[in-house]
């Protein structure tokens, strides 16, 4: 398995490693387990790779910017309030 | 764009704990800061989860409309923003079952995982060496945008959760009522799908900065 080149198999411990990469970045794995992935990683090279890819996706989607409310809603919002409170 | 009306020192003091408990006793008056304070957030929450804007506003509509119906019965056994928010989704998911019916797409693992085998050989690509705030340029967030909305509900809306809004595992199987498992499961096919995504926007021709 073990092997960097462009003719890389995932075998059974990458697919092993695969469905776990997710929790791996959030942390929800036990430490054996990590330990486990972290030494798999520094010899493979294309599971590096989609750990790095999924982390930036992961990253991203907890960077886009908010919109801001428009003025129709708050206005709703506010008629809403008054019905209710009045 | 709409703006606050100028806030009494107690309402700028008081957590939600304590917001939403002097609502409950009485103080009606004050729910115009428990919306101001989540409007914005479930506005954001609609627009992930629905394709228009004006649908996006119904759900905050309803969620709001929803909390101040069922404020009272709150027993603070979870988080203000959490009982918020799994009042938002389960009208989202409501909305959709009174859809037409449409089976929903499932994603497969293992086409992800013979995909990476072939692309990934080469180790980490470019972009990932970028700081995010760098590459995440408006193009890029609309196109996110885009993707996230492409995702079947079910994942979506436990992308949206988990890795938009930063509601831990827990909190998002509470939410919508599935296990922490399920939560797993579904995050880490989104994320498959929308990283998927990102590799052909950047395999494209698309420019981004350099390190």
């Amino acid at each position: 398995m073990n092997t960097t080149t462009a003719t890389h198999q995932h075998d059974s411990r990458c697919l092993d490693l695969f469905k776990k990469l997710s929790e791996y970045i959030d942390q929800e794995l036990d430490e054996v387990t990590c330990k486990q992935i972290e030494q798999h990683l520094e010899n493979c090279s294309p599971c590096r790779a989609c750990l790095e890819t999924l982390k930036t996706t992961a990253g991203l989607c907890h960077r886009i910017e908010e919109a801001s409310v428009p003025t129709s809603l708050s206005n709703r919002l506010k008629k809403m309030i008054f019905e209710l409170t009045y | 764009m709409a703006t606050s009306p100028r806030k009494s020192s107690t309402e700028n003091n008081i957590n939600d704990t304590e917001l939403v408990q002097a609502i409950q006793v009485g103080r009606i008056d004050l729910y115009q800061e428990l919306v101001s304070r989540y409007e914005r957030k479930l506005y954001n929450f609609g627009l992930r989860m629905c394709r228009n804007t004006s649908d996006a506003e119904d759900l905050v509509q309803d969620t709001f409309l929803n909390v101040f119906k069922y404020l009272k019965s709150f027993r603070h056994e979870a988080k203000f923003k959490n009982w918020l928010y799994k009042i938002a989704a389960s009208i989202c998911i409501k909305k959709r079952r009174q859809r037409k019916y449409a089976p929903e797409q499932t994603l497969s693992l293992a086409d992800f995982s013979s995909r990476d085998e072939t692309e990934m050989a080469k180790g980490p690509p470019r972009w990932t060496n970028i700081p995010l705030d760098q590459l995440l340029n408006e193009e890029l967030a609309e196109m996110l945008s885009d993707t996230i909305h492409a995702l079947p509900e079910k994942y979506r809306i436990v992308a949206v959760l988990r890795d938009v809004e930063g509601f831990t595992t827990t909190e998002t199987a509470k939410i919508l009522d599935i296990t922490p498992a399920n939560v797993k499961v579904r995050l880490h096919r989104a994320r498959l799908f929308l990283r998927d995504k990102l590799k052909d926007y950047f395999e494209h021709d698309h420019s981004y900065p350099s390190t």
